[in-house]
């Protein structure tokens, strides 16, 4: 069996005196979706944040693919084929969805125009088109604003811009959900779940951060329970359910390790 | 048309993505509104001002007296898109018209001395912008700047007018096919600008920038130098209006009117540009530096006193404001009108 696309060994994490996360061992293979749940505070946006290059761990060590990497800022976790989709910031409201997905990798037309940084349009809004339709999403017309799109399909939308930076790549990359469904309804959490779940089937490797169980239930392959920057359970969907979870998650139920 | 996540096999075959009319036209009154209104200012001030309204001659002079307020306008408007309010617009633009002044005084050619007067606009642009960049509050920082460039500029000239610059009447009162020199700086000006704006890469990552810088900084690009792209454009578009300004009175003078970026200001937020950065349209700028001179002009013609031209232009502008709530408003009732019908298959 290969490597994982994403492990972690003995990460320790330390903000000043408080200790948010201590000795995480984490692996998320390609096309799994690993579920991370935990109550407030436990340490799980901490581990993204250290999975993207946001925070540099106290201790402990990386490897993308079975190599070690250090990632000393988002840039070098980008490089590696890693791409975090955030809650908010992440779209640029006044722009269209063609522009908010070709940021930072702009097609530029043929010729004289080119070497003069003019875009070619067409061509963009052509390869989003596409490209959302691999992912299988619908938004609206890549030309609408992004500022004209409801909440939950701008959450769907930034969730493509980070699926197209992980998915297009000749290996596919580690998508890093931190609560991509906070602020839906049920319909568009739906919606979501069908995009994460499809991204899988690709060979994407996610890891999903939420508080709606049934949500990790429906859409993991794997949950991992933190407690107070404690791993305390790791275990296949299928070999759990909703009481044990939520035993983990208060820590009424004793840690697995 | 909201969200549908579709079996692949479906979405493959799929059919061209609109949006549905109603949504459509409400874009199209929020980027187009402007253009309607002026066509219909333009009409009724055919009839009411007839026959002097309508005429070409006339047509050249509003263009003539708006293009000071348009190329200002366009300094504001590009700042305010990348993200930034440039108030030292004004001083920018005294200085600019005193060193072109003294340089061709000092035996200078003016051709050189136009190209020296545009570069030091540029050169206040990116003072303004790393000043900023180092988390200083763009207003503030561009009203001390203000302030610099118009003691500057009156240090310069010595605290005196230059008047007699007669070479620089090409750029001023002289006419080309009959047009005014200034009419001619502008439409090259708007076009240049609005091309950079909407098709080139660095224009487009600007207004990202303006909109969003953090959503860009994400998308691996380094957003600091569009911020700073953002004030060199204003202050170049300042130091081309001092130099027009200069030229058509032939006169440099030191005194840095404030009056200027409340005129382009005024243009500015009728074309709907939002101070909240990151949109806006140069063409939409151009018809509301327009409207003002339109305005102007009739009540002019009918023998009306100037003031009441403010106070029709004021109440436009609190009337676009009503207008693109609605918009926004309605387009949003729309969304969750659609969001329900949505559907959603192919979940595990
Ligand atoms: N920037 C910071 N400086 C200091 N302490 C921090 C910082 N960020 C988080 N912490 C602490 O680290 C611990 C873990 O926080 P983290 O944000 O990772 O929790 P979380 O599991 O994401 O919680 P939630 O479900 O509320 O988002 C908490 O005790 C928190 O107070
Ligand atoms: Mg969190």
């Amino acid at each position: 069996m290969d490597s994982p696309a994403l492990e972690l060994r003995g990460i320790d994490m330390h903000y000043g005196y408080v200790r948010a996360l201590d000795t995480i061992d984490i692996e998320v293979r390609q096309g799994e979706v690993l579920g991370l749940l935990g109550d407030n505070g436990a340490g799980k946006s901490t581990l993204l944040k250290v999975m993207s290059g946001v925070h540099q761990p106290t201790a402990g060590e990386i490897r993308v693919h079975g190599t070690p990497a250090t990632f000393a800022s988002p840039a070098d976790s980008t490089h590696a084929g890693i791409q975090m989709v955030y809650q908010d910031l992440a779209l640029v409201d006044a722009q269209d969805i063609s522009t908010n997905l070709n940021l930072g990798r702009e097609i530029l037309r043929k010729g004289p125009l080119g070497w003069l940084g003019f875009v070619d349009h067409k061509a963009q809004r052509r390869r989003s088109a596409a490209e959302l339709e691999k992912l299988g999403v619908r938004t609206a017309a890549v030309t609408r604003p992004v500022e004209m799109l409801s909440g939950g399909q701008r959450q769907v939308v930034a969730l493509a811009r980070g699926a197209t930076r992980v998915a297009g790549a000749e290996r596919n990359g580690v998508l890093l959900l931190d609560e991509p469904t906070a602020a839906l309804g049920y319909e568009q959490t739906q919606q979501v779940q069908a995009l994460i779940r499809r991204l899988a089937d690709q060979g994407v490797a996610c890891i999903l951060v939420t508080h709606n169980l049934p949500l990790a239930m429906a859409v993991c392959d794997r949950i991992a329970v933190l407690n107070r920057g404690r791993k305390v359970a790791d275990v296949p969907v299928a070999e759990t359910d909703n009481d044990q979870l939520v035993g983990w998650i208060t820590g009424a139920r004793p840690s697995m390790f | 048309m909201a969200v549908t996540i579709a079996p692949a096999a479906r979405a493959a075959g799929a059919e061209k993505d609109k949006d549905p009319a109603v949504i459509r036209s409400l874009i199209f009154v929020r980027d187009r509104g402007i253009f309607v209104l002026w066509a219909l200012l333009l009409i009724a001030f055919s009839i009411w001002a007839s026959p002097y309204f309508a005429s070409v001659d006339n047509a050249i002079l509003i263009a003539n007296a708006a293009a000071i307020t348009a190329i200002f306008a366009a300094g504001v408007a590009v700042g305010i898109i990348g993200g930034a309010l440039d108030l030292s617009i004004p001083g920018t633009a005294a200085l600019a018209g005193c060193v072109c002044g003294w340089l061709i005084t000092h035996g200078t050619p003016t051709w050189l001395s136009i190209v020296a007067a545009l570069a030091l606009g540029a050169v206040v642009g990116v003072i303004n912008g790393l000043i900023t960049l180092r988390g200083f509050n763009p207003i503030i920082v561009t009203i001390g700047t203000l302030s610099a460039m118009s003691g500057l500029a009156a240090v310069i000239v010595g605290g005196y007018t230059i008047p007699g610059l007669d070479s620089l009447t090409f750029m001023g009162t002289q006419r080309y096919l009959g047009v005014p020199a200034p009419v001619w700086i502008v439409a090259a000006l708007f076009a240049a600008g609005t091309v950079f704006l909407t098709r080139t890469r660095d224009g487009i990552r600007m207004m990202a920038v303006g909109g969003n810088p953090e959503a860009v900084r994400r998308s691996g690009i380094h957003s600091n130098r569009y911020k700073v792209l953002g004030f060199v454009i204003s202050g170049f578009c300042a130091a081309l209006g001092g130099l027009v300004t200069t030229a058509l009175v032939t006169e440099a003078n030191p005194a840095a009117s404030p009056g200027i970026i409340f005129n382009a200001l005024t243009a500015v937020a009728l074309a709907g540009v939002s101070l909240a950065g990151g949109r806006g349209s140069l063409p939409r700028v151009l018809v509301g530096a327009l409207i003002l001179g339109t305005i102007s002009n009739a009540l002019t013609l009918k023998g009306i006193q100037p003031y009441w031209a403010t106070a029709v232009t004021g109440v436009l502008l609190l009337g676009s404001l009503a207008l693109e709530k609605w918009v926004s408003t309605t387009v949003s009732r729309r969304l969750v009108l659609s969001a329900h019908a949505s559907t959603h298959t192919g979940t595990r």
